[in-house]
């Protein structure tokens, strides 16, 4: 995409870079520093969404890789998840490890067994494949709920506050600086990996996979790794929700949820690491607001009895009508969104 | 801009719009009451399962609390204070319960009512450092020790509890003899809650019973399987720990199959669902009931009566859960009334969980007098039983009281 | 042995439930290649609608069953022409997320309309057991739903073998445009295929609702099962559909008695996962060739 006329680049370094124009590292000065300010302008309710929002894009960030870039589909992202959540609580409440420990565990393990599950991928693609990620997410979700060992016998099991030293984290302000950090290098990192030969073969498998592999991309062996990345992206995020709740119970990790990771990435837009930032962003607020709607219809006692009596069936069915509604105007999601708009600003007055 | 944008821009200002104007109206406290009092309005949040799973029984007790709150505020408060209850569906989803848990809070809730298992217990380490007394309908035995949960209290007899019950009455009425029970029970942590203290009771109390557990898996159509392996036990009694839909399914499986088990209900299935649901099946059911069912000339009803006279409607017509979600409320807004009795009009969540514990012989007639204290923050110990005839319940034992 | 032949009986019967759920599923893959996420709640939704017309309003209850359908029709029809329409030519994946929302937005209005109380079975399904055999005891309302399912099955087995617009469909499954030079409307065809998934669900609806001795919200979970059955019979075949929701049915009733309840909730979808890897297309499937 152009961005601006009359810029040439002179090296190949300069070709490659992520901005190109003084506008473009402004605006992302912008953002850092907006990204600085927010947690002092915002209270611990709204906070505790923001650190939602930046664990949420992690996982995303590893979904949009798998799905928006080497286009295969997945549905377990809630599996994996809880593979990295249960990971981590057992180490570090059993066996006394500190948390990086737990955590790294926990994503490697995911990792390994979203290699597992992601090997129906040498045989099958598009529909059957995202079938099997199904299966993969009712298999996983079982384990959780119907394996006593991992829980000791008891309802949950418990995952440690993390302490730096002896400080331990545990306000919202705390977690904000230390997830916007891991969230800013996971997304540097997604960008990061289309710029090499990598990405660029995950992409050629995404656009034609049979092409790619006539000239030399080995397709089997890197659908497995696409599914490894996103599997322990995955795990990566729920290990740290893990710690940041303090308890791992099985009913995060259903199906709804994968969905919800898969609603992400296509509302914000497929095929940039950015729309599943915002993306992550959207359908996080979204029950929020659609939840604060409801009491806002609630308090304010002139809403007909019918609406307060059918609140939650409303609110259900309006989360669904929003996904619908959000696909049916703009399937390219936020991101194409966002871009309109820039394109707008940047053209205008002129029309195109 | 071509049609296209011009849509979708109306469509996002009309978005805005409603945002904002919703989001003010959020700013601006409801109304009060025409009786307003001067002292400030004690919060109250609230989550309730009104589309999910356990919905069934969800809907009526959520009903119960609200109500509840309506009659308490009309009758001038606790000590003077409006209650303002907070609440929303949270439709069985845990994330949702936490986020509803923050928001509640974050905006000065001092207490919280919530529901299930799955949510007590995912929100138990917040609680705890929140400090804020958390009331469920969940009876699990290990919410009632103040050494593992300090701020969980429920108002009923615990699972564990029931369990022992019942399998005193079993051991009880077969003096002595071999007795194979079968426990048919969720497939959840709500359901295996009573399964470890009912063997050890059996072992400690050195009880003739042979004990085994067979889950009710979720989404299943049938349970004959289980039935079928129960039969190769011979159990002579199955106990039941679900809700009323499941355990109804199974009370038609065993009709169907023939079987000559006796069926012993805990509370979450002893209610007026499983007759309905179950009908002739359900008939002979022996339910472990703390709460008694809101049948004609139970006491404790004529203060709900006198005040859905005004809804046209009847505690019986409500339903059991619905004069348990009432009594719930009004335990916790005692344990709030000891509160501001003894520490003044702005109790802390500590001095409110040291008002619950002062709660002692709290009567509320359809149950035995719920009673907490600093060790264990069960409401009840104690239960009768209670037998489906001719689609009613009749009570067929007094209260019984085991010791662990 | 008794036990063994109780259990084969219940997993046939579970099987040609399953099915016949499985039977809307694939009709829309076969005729649209679309994944309908949404299938689960048209199965709740003709379940409701026939005891809506059943209860109350009164009505007697074949005529409560033909308006179950009729409003199933109606269903997959309003989905088609309000929804899928627009999204054609979207990448598979915006529709599936489509089909989860309208999903969602469906069991909102499901709830809305029907409230959260669980209402009984059908009254006039036939209750009570039926000896075969000699000993082995299946229930009555089991049996029905066979009966049920087969008849359904034969029929849309005539339907595409025998009339012009079962015809019709199957060319559209095969080839798009050598179906349009035909003359054949194919957005005819995909309205038709979702009306016929509409009223598939309504009676598979019914029948899990009778055997599920219960009308409610949960009837949905039982729609997860449909995808090994597909898979393993093969997303466009009907005939794989009947196959292998046999299988599957027979299987799960043998591992719950033989190995465990736990083992028989996963065992079919470690079946699906060990399928895509060893015959991707299943049983009956249509092998795909791509071409670049």
């Amino acid at each position: 995409m152009a961005t601006a006329t009359g810029v040439y680049h002179t090296t190949y370094g300069r070709d490659f870079a992520l901005r190109h124009t003084r506008a473009e590292y402004a605006r992302l000065a912008l953002l850092g520093a907006f990204a600085v300010v927010l947690p002092f302008t915002l209270d611990k309710y709204w906070l505790s969404y923001v650190n939602l929002i930046l664990l949420a894009a992690v996982a995303a960030v590893g979904l949009m890789i798998l799905t928006g870039y080497t286009g295969l589909i997945s549905l377990a992202t809630a599996g994996f998840l809880g593979v990295g959540a249960y990971t981590t609580a057992n180490i570090t409440t059993r066996l006394h490890w500190p948390m990086p420990v737990g955590v790294l565990c926990g994503t490697v393990l995911a990792a390994a067994i979203g290699a597992v599950f992601g090997l129906p991928a040498l045989r099958v693609k598009g529909l059957y494949l995202a079938i099997s990620t199904f299966a993969a997410q009712a298999i996983l979700n079982n384990r959780f709920r119907d394996w006593p060992w991992l829980v000791q016998g008891h309802f949950s099991i418990g995952a440690k506050t993390p302490a730096i030293g002896h400080h331990v984290m545990r306000s919202d302000f705390e977690w904000y600086w230390l997830l916007l950090v891991i969230t800013g290098f996971v997304v540097w990192g997604g960008v990061n990996l289309f710029r090499t030969g990598f990405g660029r073969a995950l992409i050629a498998i995404r656009d034609q996979d049979i092409a790619a592999e006539v000239i030399g991309v080995e397709v089997g062996r890197y659908k497995v790794m696409a599914f490894s990345i996103a599997c322990g992206l995955a795990g990566f995020a729920g290990a740290l929700q893990a710690h940041y709740r303090n308890v791992v119970t099985w009913e995060r990790y259903d199906f709804d949820t994968s969905f919800l990771f898969v609603a992400m990435i296509i509302v914000g837009g497929l095929g940039s690491v950015s729309g599943a930032v915002y993306g992550a962003a959207f359908m996080t607020w979204v029950p929020a607001y659609i939840t604060r709607v409801g009491q806002g219809i609630q308090q304010g006692s002139s809403g007909t009895p019918f609406i307060i009596r059918e609140l939650p069936a409303i609110q259900l069915g309006l989360f669904g009508v929003v996904i619908v509604a959000f696909l049916l105007f703009e399937p390219r999601g936020l991101a194409r969104l966002w871009q309109r708009a820039k394109d707008y600003f940047r053209i205008w007055p002129f029309r195109y | 801009m071509n049609r296209y944008a011009r849509k979708l821009a109306v469509v996002l200002s009309l978005a805005l719009i409603v945002g904002v104007g919703c989001g003010k109206d959020n700013k601006n406290k409801s109304a009060s009451k025409t009786n307003a009092p001067t002292k400030a309005d004690i919060k109250v949040g609230a989550i309730f399962d009104l589309s999910g799973a356990t919905a069934d029984v969800g809907t009526p007790f959520s009903e119960g609390i609200r109500d509840y709150v309506e009659y308490k505020n009309s009758q001038g408060g606790v000590e003077g204070h409006k209650v303002a209850l907070t609440f929303q569906d949270y439709g069985y989803k845990v994330p949702q319960a936490e986020q509803l848990y923050s928001q509640y809070v974050s905006q000065g809730a001092k207490v919280f009512m919530g529901w299930g298992t799955g949510d007590t217990e995912a929100l138990r380490p917040k609680v705890n450092a929140d400090m804020i007394p958390f009331m469920s309908a969940s009876y699990a035995e290990t919410l009632a020790d103040p050494k593992v949960t300090p701020f969980n209290f429920f108002p009923g007899a615990s699972y564990s509890q029931q369990m022992r019950i019942a399998l005193q009455w079993i051991s009880d009425q077969n003096k002595g003899k071999h007795i194979e029970v079968a426990v048919f029970h969720h497939d959840s942590a709500f359901g295996t809650s009573p399964l470890d203290d009912g063997k050890k009771y059996i072992a400690d109390h050195k009880l003739n019973i042979g004990f085994k557990d067979y889950a009710m898996t979720a989404g299943a159509t049938d349970f004959i399987a289980q039935i079928g392996q129960a039969k190769t036990q011979q159990a002579k009694y199955i106990i039941v720990q679900n809700v009323a839909s499941p355990a109804a399914k199974l009370a038609t499986n065993l009709a169907s199959e023939k079987s000559t088990a006796q069926l012993m209900c805990l509370n979450w299935c002893a209610d007026e669902l499983f007759v309905k649901l179950a009908g002739p099946a359900a008939e002979k059911m022996i339910g472990v009931m703390p709460f008694a069912p809101p049948v004609e000339g139970t006491q404790g009803l004529d203060e709900i009566n006198n005040f859905l006279k005004a809804k046209n409607t009847t505690a019986k017509d409500k339903g059991l859960h619905y004069v348990q979600g009432w009594y719930t409320m009004a335990t916790m807004t005692q344990g709030i009334d000891n509160a501001i009795k003894a520490n003044g009009d702005n109790p802390t969540g500590e001095q409110i969980k040291a008002g619950l514990e002062k709660i002692s012989d709290f009567k509320t007639g359809v149950s035995d007098p719920i009673s907490f204290s600093a060790d264990y923050h069960a409401g009840l110990t104690s239960a009768p039983l209670y037998q489906v005839t001719g689609g009613a319940f009749k009570k067929i034992s007094d209260p019984i009281k085991v010791t662990k | 042995m008794t036990r063994f032949l109780q259990l084969t009986v219940n997993g046939l019967a579970n099987g040609a439930i399953l099915s016949l759920a499985a039977l809307g599923f694939v009709l829309i893959y076969k005729a649209t290649e679309v994944i309908n996420f949404a299938q689960g709640q048209f199965l709740v939704i003709g379940a409701f609608m026939v005891y809506n017309a059943n209860v109350t309003w009164g009505l007697p209850w074949p005529l409560a069953v033909l308006v179950g359908i009729v409003a199933g029709i109606l269903l997959g029809l309003a989905v088609e022409r309000l929804i899928l329409r627009r999204l054609v030519g979207e990448s598979s994946l915006a529709v599936i997320m489509v089909t989860i929302g309208l999903a969602s937005a469906l069991f909102g209005i499901v709830l809305m309309t029907w409230g959260a109380e669980p209402k009984g079975p059908p009254k006039f399904v036939p209750s009570g057991t039926v000896r075969l055999f000699g000993d082995v005891a299946v229930a009555a309302n089991r049996l029905w739903a066979v009966g049920v399912a087969v008849v359904v099955f034969v029929a849309v087995a005539l339907f595409f073998q025998r009339s012009r617009h079962g015809v019709a469909m199957r060319a559209v499954a095969d080839d798009q445009q050598a179906a349009m030079v035909q003359g054949i409307s194919v957005n005819r065809i995909f309205a038709f295929a979702w009306a016929l998934a509409g009223a598939a669900g309504c009676v598979g609806g019914l029948l899990l609702a009778s055997i599920n001795s219960n009308t409610g919200l949960e009837l949905e979970g039982f729609a997860i099962l449909v995808f090994p059955v597909v898979i393993l019979g093969g997303l466009d075949s009907i005939m794989g559909t009947v196959v292998g929701g046999g299988i599957i049915g027979l299987l799960v009733e043998y591992t719950k008695s033989y190995w465990g309840i736990n083992a028989s909730q996963i065992l079919p979808f470690v079946i699906l996962v060990a399928i895509l890897l060893v015959k991707p297309y299943g049983l009956f499937g249509q092998v795909r060739i791509e071409r670049v």
